[in-house]
């Protein structure tokens, strides 16, 4: 049945390229990187992405994709490990579930909240990545059928996923996405050649270059946070750790459910823009609270959320993947960077990569599998090493992260703007956290603004300037019906309220 | 022991200025900087490294690739033509007259030493596999009797190196290069993706960009704007002059330079060297890998051609009413 869907020797060459010592060393190395990076509080999945890209420059696709991959699905395990231990989320995905960890570690099981977060992640992460390597082929057949018209709509739908999902305030959500499509601008552009806020500078009309931007804006801010605020050493509870996996397969047995909601939930949410492992970690553990037959438990250190939220972090990453190959739309901020990592290495993302370099998207998949197995033996040792990662001074470690911001900065295009753009980035991005302005919309602006620009200009040309052009055919018709009922609907309703309540009081 | 080592110093010394004294007149005596006018990872950027490995090996000294991609490749290009003109920095030079017709930047053929043409890929017209265009001349002589019915894409952005070649054949055919709807995109995957979905009726661009979807059964070549026809697996593919009858030449070329002024020996090295390498089975296989098609033409001829390139795309600008 598979001969028809799978090219074998495509296969075959895929498993060729990943089975590389070079590839596979490359791959370890950037495990630990990951592993280390997720343990210490602050420093994020996404930044760990950001500034392994320009390492990945001097490296060939597979190696440089493997890398991000296994970074990132160890750093939103890792992340877990300082939730239980200390009571601070490693990353902002660990963040849903940490109070419950920490309950556990209080009550003397830190093995097994360790254990959990461990193996649940596993579990996510392949499920995420079974759900990206079967789902992602077909989605991309159809959007083989995408011209601009279906393109414009569906990156609309984006940018307005990126407002919805935002957690807090939607005003301060817009305001953010608005910033995002104003950078967006900078730059020639493509459609008339016009030079557009680059007050004539020569470095302006190329754009602003996402790595620098998205490197200032996920790290640079932490930085800053660091020296503005005092992280006062924290004394690890649990003395001893043993035996991590003993008790998880009880765990399994008792709560298929909850992991099985926890994958799709993560798939789900990963692969809508703007939304990423954290959000999915937040959704998974309240429908876990909602649903469970013990909700009392809840927080008092009760393993049935880490099941279900622990999955849905490592699956999100996954399913982020989808909507990034497949259309050049994020699923989260650690694909944003990783869409600029593809150009950069001749995989445009679209579905045309599924025919264009078929052998290098298998490869894809197979780092997806392999990295999430390789974490059942590297998550054990990082578990045994945590109170060493932990106590890690960061007054020496954040002065290295910044040398890497400007080193990764200046090596993209060899010029030293994009290190003050990396700058500048990174003190709006530290100006947007402090007054409680999510970063993700912005993100998405910066990738969508151009997609939807362009498209919609290229649309323009197309049909001669007529607006109901963009509804001419049955995909974009049906793609931008959704999306007007998506912006009408809400406001209908309220409208309908209002006016009914109205209505009753006179 | 110690009269020893004095007598090694010395000799040292003595053999230091020795080479230094012969390296005056041997270029290059210390690494060479190639700038290329476009990011690492693409096109111009491969064949540039693939150039550079082999220069390196047979010239014994590092050459360095430095990308500049800022400004579409308009940077670059200047950093080029305003390098010292020492042998130390030299670059790669593509289509870039587009820019002084668009007035965006005064780049011509004066402002550089050029050594060798050492790749051209011509440009080639596509259709849909479900279009009703079999050939290049019925797609011709539907242009001919209404061209504004049609859109085409680019292929990258309009006045580019797979626009021009095209309107200059729709120019000798008869079409008037102003009447179809021409659509830009940013680079040619995204002209070929949108031709297969539908998007568009017809796209200029080349061959190799295009295998993969005509490969797939999506895509289907009309000619290729060459007097020649193409190697494998473009054997089947007509030139213009077999679907149309018009005999002509065009596309994207990529070619090795220094800045004006750069001194004769230097050159004379260059060009033997880069003619010795583009022969190679290694670039030749390269290049072949990369999909990219090999030309050669020595320092006169790659003048001589970059003074064709740019009274053709004088001519064919102002025709399609792009020059400013």
């Amino acid at each position: 049945m598979l001969d028809g869907l799978v090219n074998t020797a495509n296969l075959a060459k895929a498993f060729g390229l990943v089975f590389d010592p070079k590839t596979l060393a490359i791959i370890c190395l950037s495990s630990f990187y990951g592993l280390f990076f997720g343990a210490i509080p602050g420093l994020t999945a996404t930044m760990a992405t950001a500034l392994l890209v320009p390492v990945t420059f001097f490296m060939d696709p597979v190696p440089a994709i493997g890398a991000i991959i296994a970074a990132t699905a160890m750093a939103i395990f890792s992340g877990d490990v300082p939730g239980v231990l200390l009571r601070i989320p490693g990353t902002p995905a660990s963040a849903a579930y940490t109070d419950e960890a920490y309950a556990m570690t209080m009550k003397g099981q830190a093995e097994l909240a360790l254990g959990a977060c461990l193996v649940f992640s596993v579990v996510g992460g392949l499920f995420g990545a079974l759900a990206l390597a079967l789902i992602a082929p077909a989605l991309a057949e159809l959007a083989l059928k995408f011209s601009t018209f279906e393109y414009f709509w569906l990156a609309c739908l984006g940018l307005t996923c990126a407002v919805f999902v935002a957690r807090g305030d939607p005003l301060k959500g817009i305001i953010s996405l608005c910033f995002g499509l104003a950078v967006a601008q900078v730059g020639i552009d493509v459609v008339h050649g016009t030079p557009r806020f680059t007050f004539g500078s020569i470095s302006l009309t190329g754009g602003i270059d996402l790595v620098p931007a998205l490197v200032g804006f996920f790290a640079v801010p932490e930085l800053i946070r660091n020296v503005t605020a005092n992280h006062g050493r924290v004394e690890i509870v649990a003395q001893n750790i043993g035996s991590v996996f003993r008790g998880q397969w009880e765990l399994f047995k008792r709560y298929p459910l909850n992991c099985f909601r926890g994958n799709l939930i993560g798939v789900l949410i990963g692969a809508l823009p703007g939304a990423g492992a954290d959000i999915a970690a937040w959704i998974s553990y309240a429908v876990s609270k909602r649903f469970s037959k013990e909700k009392e438990k809840f927080g008092t250190g009760h393993p049935e959320g880490l099941v279900d939220a622990g999955a849905a972090n490592n699956s999100a990453l996954g399913g982020a993947w989808v909507p990034a190959l497949v259309f050049g739309i994020p699923g989260d901020s650690i694909t944003a960077i990783v869409i600029g990592v593809l150009y950069m290495k001749g995989m445009q993302p679209g579905p045309t990569v599924f025919i264009n370099s078929q052998d290098l998207v298998y490869a894809l998949f197979i780092v997806f599998f392999l990295a999430n197995l390789l974490m059942i033996p590297f998550g054990w040792a990082m578990i045994k090493a945590s109170r060493r990662i932990l106590s890690v001074p960061r007054e020496v470690l954040m002065p290295i992260i910044l040398l890497f911001c400007v080193v990764g900065s200046f090596a993209i295009e060899n010029t030293l703007f994009n290190v003050w753009v990396m700058l500048a980035m990174g003190i709006i991005g530290y100006l947007f956290e402090e007054n409680g302005i999510p970063t993700a919309p912005a993100i998405l602006g910066l990738v969508l603004g151009k997609m939807i620009e362009e498209n919609f200009l290229l649309s323009m040309i197309k049909v001669g300037g007529d607006v109901t052009g963009l509804f001419g055919r049955p995909i974009g018709g049906t793609l931008g019906a959704t999306t007007l009922a998506i912006w009408i609907l809400p406001l209908a309703w309220l409208a309908w309220r209002r006016l009914g309540r109205g209505g009753h009081a006179t | 022991m110690k009269a020893s080592l004095k007598t090694l110093i010395a000799g040292t010394a003595l053999a230091v200025l020795a080479t230094a004294g012969v390296a005056q007149a041997a270029w290059p005596e210390r690494p060479v900087t190639i700038i290329v006018p476009a990011g690492a990872g693409g096109g111009t950027d491969g064949t540039a490294r693939l150039l550079a490995k082999q220069l390196q090996d047979e010239l014994k000294q590092p050459f360095n690739v430095v990308n500049n991609g800022q400004g579409g490749g308009i940077v670059g290009h200047t950093q080029i033509a305003t390098a010292r003109p020492d042998g130390y920095t030299l670059g790669i030079v593509y289509n870039y007259y587009q820019w002084k017709m668009l007035g965006q930047a005064d780049i011509n053929h004066t402002m550089f030493a050029p050594i060798a043409i050492y790749n051209v890929d011509p440009a080639a017209l596509l259709v849909n596999v479900n279009s009703p265009f079999k050939t290049g001349k019925e797609a011709f002589d539907a242009l001919k009797a209404d061209a504004s019915k049609y859109k085409i894409g680019c292929g990258g952005s309009c006045g580019g190196s797979w626009h021009i070649p095209n309107a200059e054949l729709f120019i000798k055919y008869g079409i008037d290069p102003k009447k179809p709807v021409m659509v830009p995109s940013a680079g040619g995957a995204l002209s070929n993706q949108d031709l297969a979905s539908g998007g568009l009726d017809l796209a200029v661009g080349s061959l190799p960009e295009g295998k993969p979807l005509i490969e797939a059964g999506k895509l289907r070549p009309l000619y290729v704007v060459s007097s020649a026809r193409q190697g494998a697996p473009f054997q089947d593919v007509p030139t213009a002059k077999e679907a149309l009858g018009v005999d002509m030449e065009g596309g994207a070329f990529r070619l090795v330079a220094g800045p004006k002024g750069l001194p004769a020996d230097i050159v004379s090295k260059l060009e033997t060297t880069l003619e010795k390498i583009w022969k190679s089975e290694e670039f030749q296989n390269g290049m072949k890998q990369r999909n990219f098609g090999t030309k050669w033409l020595n320092s006169k001829d790659t003048v001589a051609f970059m003074q064709a390139h740019e009274a053709s795309m004088t001519e064919t600008m102002k025709a399609l009413g792009l020059a400013k």
